[in-house]
């Protein structure tokens, strides 16, 4: 099985490739308009030189060459969504050219990283089309590979790496991805378009891997062909188009000058999460697993990560622990927190919104005063007043973590604490 | 002779804006120069605008039927740039539609030149050269792709400037071939373009192309005649240029010719480049978000705007149909890609020896055919007819056409190419030549 891709992904501008229009979601359709992102004849495209500067970091960042002088073409075609009726894009005077990323038992090829311009939206009713040109302009970088991708996990693990290479970038490859999907199993590459988000696009490869499998198995061959994706049954099915290569019929475009990019600055640090994992993990002893899921998609948790294990004398294993606290609890772990926080874990008291709260006051956790006795007491006070505790445990005895934490919350004693007498005294009451 | 200044100094009748609207409606309706005259005028030196050119809130089509009724709600920066200094629009020329055409007949109107109404005006910028030639205190704001304006401008008896490219914005201009295009300017004097270019000039950050550059009034005594071009000139036109250059060589000028065996390619380059282009830029003419209106929305997409394209002329559709194939992924290399790299050897050639000298040429190989002749030619003599203008189109050079002679009373004209800003070069050679040879004008509406 091969695989290529080709990602489209918006680029995070305050405004749109070819006017000042701007880029965020607007309340109502066409208002962020303008002659140029309408195509309005007399117009002309100006390039946004903040969408080439992140294109170029986005290049660095996955090991393209980049090309120091930039051109743009045009492709034509006719879609109701291309107000000019035809595009402007790159070819060979892309950005980024010949570039790679490295899974961990294989490497995708990078062909080229172009910039391009996103059509109108379409949204199609029963009875009629409505075009909403909000869209018309909004920067994309297409990034094409070879068709290296030979496996499921390998696809995943693929668009896993470019969306937390991209993030740390700035560019949020989920929220509006789209992609074309090349998968052929026989001779014929067969492409599925427009498939969007990470996880239509792993269901679109699965179907068609089973279908293009059964064909094989039947002894025929799958016919190359362009299919699109139908979410609602994961799916594929033929577009019906005609099996010619798509002809574009492109030319340079005139109205924009070659463009040298030498002056942009790469202001965006550029690394691999899977690298600072490894780094990190190595270190201090950690799990590798474990930092990467943290911090793939999350720069501040990457950076409390560094800084409670190099500011602060905590254990690394309790740095790590607060981080995942921070996961379900989000911006209230903070590096003011941190460390109290750690406290909270290292005597044992299961972390919920409350004891974030407490956290946020700067409350630290009470001091450990409570005797054995009134651990006993309060053991005692809870399995009288609800003997279904006990009747559940008699059932399950898995249900003791349940009451330890139930008894821990209610009488403010560390949850160790009450671990350690739990059973003793729960052996009385199912005598 | 400055008629801009001098319409400025003069005291101007009351209703003299009026009047003059009056009789330009008579001689408009027998020439055909302008497809909408602006009657809102009421002040400042007149000032047309070639129909490819936007001007806010003013109907622009490009003498296409397929843009009938499109208002663009903005105004083009040249026009915005004089507007400001006080020229006023007394409305949109007539043109071959969208610029296709070198004698102004592909038009819903063809135009007529004032000298012989049954001869053609020359084009693309017919009605441009016609207003030019007809008012007296008048500028024209015209564009030119192959030399769209020194055609008409030499058919009708007037000066037409055109700029290097990117010395004046093309942002408002319904592109023909943006490679190539350059807004220019038709007067009855050079030193009116020394006026119009000062006002004009410079970058503009909406049009990518444009530049800013400082123009000197470079002066050069050496003329060069290509041979190339010479030897193609119809021998009516030989023999007036012949005149015309002794002339020159007893004003102290130093005339050379010389061979350039690469020119002879300029028609098929500027044809494949220029329909390239133009096939790509006409494509956005769909019939559905301005200009011709299909009310039927019936249909699927593909028919629909397959139905509103009909609305093209006739060498619209050639050019779409030649262009497309021009660019298509088989033949794109055997021509697009060829012919690229002829222009880049084309301007290196002529560079190298623009340094010390002009080139110095007739600006039409024949005299204005009539409109009968010209509806007659087939498509392959319509475009030999740009032989001695494209050249500097090409190579994004200036260039200026002055009337030079007049042929059983038929304007001809002469065009001198300088080099990559030289434009003021140009200008002072026609200043000069302007104090020894009186041009003739069959009109003067308009005079004080």
């Amino acid at each position: 099985m091969k695989i290529g891709l080709e990602v489209h992904v918006a680029l995070p501008t305050h405004s749109k490739l070819f006017c000042s229009c701007s880029t965020e979601d607007a309340d109502q359709p066409n208002t962020n308009i303008c002659p140029i992102c309408m195509g309005f004849p007399g117009s002309k495209p100006s390039l946004n030189k903040e969408a080439v500067r992140i294109a170029k970091s986005v290049s660095k960042a996955l090991n393209c060459k980049i090309n120091q002088s930039i051109s743009f073409v045009r492709k034509t075609y006719f879609y109701p969504d291309l107000p000019k009726s035809f595009q402007i894009t790159q070819l060979a005077g892309s950005i980024g050219i010949g570039g790679e990323i490295k899974l961990s038992s294989s490497t995708v090829r990078i062909r080229r990283i172009q910039i391009e311009e996103d059509p109108a939206r379409i949204i199609r009713e029963s009875k009629y089309t409505l075009l909403d040109f909000n869209r018309s302009g909004i920067p994309l970088i297409e990034i094409v590979t070879d068709p290296d991708i030979t496996s499921e996990d390998q696809l995943r693990e693929f668009l896993s790496v470019l969306r937390s290479i991209l993030y740390y970038i700035g560019v949020d490859i989920d929220k509006e991805m789209k992609a074309d999907l090349n998968i052929s199993l026989g001779e014929n590459r067969v492409e599925i378009k427009n498939v969007t988000g990470i996880k239509n696009l792993i269901d679109a490869s699965r179907y068609e891997t089973k279908r293009q499998g059964e064909i094989i198995k039947s002894g025929r061959q799958p016919e190359k062909e362009t299919r699109s994706y139908e979410e609602a049954s994961q799916t594929t099915v033929s577009s019906r188009e005609k099996e010619t290569d798509e002809e574009y019929g492109y030319i340079y475009e005139p109205d924009l000058t070659d463009f040298s990019v030498s002056g942009l600055e790469i202001k965006e640090d550029v690394f691999d999460a899977r690298q600072i994992s490894r780094e990190i993990a190595d270190k201090y002893s950690l799990d590798y697993k474990t930092i990467l899921e943290l911090i793939a998609l999350d720069k501040d948790a990457l950076n409390l990560l560094k800084h409670g294990l190099e500011k602060t004398n905590l254990k690394p294993d309790l740095v790590l622990n607060a981080l995942e606290a921070k996961k379900r609890f989000g911006n209230a772990v903070n590096e003011k927190s941190l460390v109290l926080l750690a406290g909270y874990i290292e005597k044992g008291i299961q972390i919920d919104r409350e004891i974030i709260k407490k956290v946020e006051n700067g409350i630290p956790p009470a001091e450990d005063v409570i005797s054995d006795e009134k651990i006993d007491d309060s053991i005692e006070k809870e399995l009288s007043s609800s003997p279904d505790l006990v009747e559940r445990y008699k059932k399950n005895p898995k249900v003791v973590d349940f009451i330890v934490s139930t008894i821990s919350k209610k009488y403010g004693i560390p949850q160790k604490k009450v671990a350690v007498r739990i059973k003793d005294i729960l052996a009385k009451y199912i005598k | 002779m400055k008629y801009i200044e001098e319409f400025l100094k003069k005291e101007k009748p009351s209703g003299y804006y009026n009047k003059l609207l009056e009789e330009l409606g008579g001689l408009n309706r027998k020439f055909g120069a302008f497809n909408f005259i602006n009657k809102q005028i009421s002040a400042g030196f007149p000032m047309s605008v070639k129909d490819n050119i936007c001007v806010k809130g003013m109907e622009t089509t490009a003498s296409s039927k397929i843009l009938k009724g499109y208002i663009p709600p903005f105004s083009a920066t040249v026009i915005k740039r004089l507007e400001k200094e006080g020229f006023s629009i007394l409305g949109k020329t007539n043109m071959d539609e969208f610029g296709f055409g070198s004698f102004g007949i592909n038009s819903e109107t063809p135009a007529k030149n004032p000298f012989d109404e049954t001869r053609v005006a020359g084009g693309s910028s017919s009605g441009a050269a016609i207003a030019t030639a007809i008012l007296k205190y008048h500028v024209a704001v015209a564009e030119s792709t192959g030399g769209s304006i020194a055609a008409p401008a030499s058919f009708c008896g007037v000066v037409g400037f055109t700029p290097t490219y990117g010395l004046i914005s093309r942002y408002g201009l319904i592109d023909y071939s943006n490679s190539l295009d350059k807004i220019g300017f038709m007067s009855r004097s050079s030193e009116d373009i020394r006026t119009l270019m000062g006002k004009s000039i410079g970058k503009d950050p909406a049009d990518t192309t444009s530049v800013d550059a400082v123009l000197n009034n470079v002066s050069k005594q050496r003329l060069v005649i290509v041979d190339e071009l010479y030897s193609k000139i119809d021998k009516n036109i030989k023999s007036s240029f012949d005149n015309t250059v002794k002339k020159l060589s007893s004003a102290g000028f130093k005339i050379e010719h010389l061979s350039i065996p690469e020119i002879d390619y300029s028609i098929p380059v500027y044809y494949i480049i220029s329909m390239a282009e133009a096939s790509t830029n006409l494509a956005k003419f769909t019939g559905f978000k301005y200009g011709l209106k299909v009310d039927d929305f019936s249909k699927g997409y593909n028919d629909f705007f397959t139905e509103a394209r009909e609305a093209f002329g006739e060498e619209a559709k050639r050019k779409i149909l030649l262009g497309t194939f021009i660019r298509g992924a088989s033949v794109r290399s055997k021509y697009y890609e060829k012919a690229l790299k002829i222009r880049r050897a084309i301007k290196d050639k002529m560079s190298s020896f623009l340094k010390d000298s002009f080139v110095i040429s007739p600006t039409m190989p024949v005299i204005a055919p009539t409109i009968k002749e010209a509806q007659s030619f087939t498509p392959l003599q319509n475009y030999s007819m740009d032989l001695l203008t494209i050249p500097s189109n090409l190579c994004g050079f200036p260039s200026i056409s002055l009337p030079s002679d007049y042929l059983n009373g038929l304007p001809v004209g002469i065009q001198i190419t300088g080099g990559q800003f030289e434009d003021m070069g140009l200008v002072s050679f026609g200043e000069e030549w302007e104090k020894s040879f009186k041009y003739n004008f069959k009109y003067n509406l308009g005079d004080l």
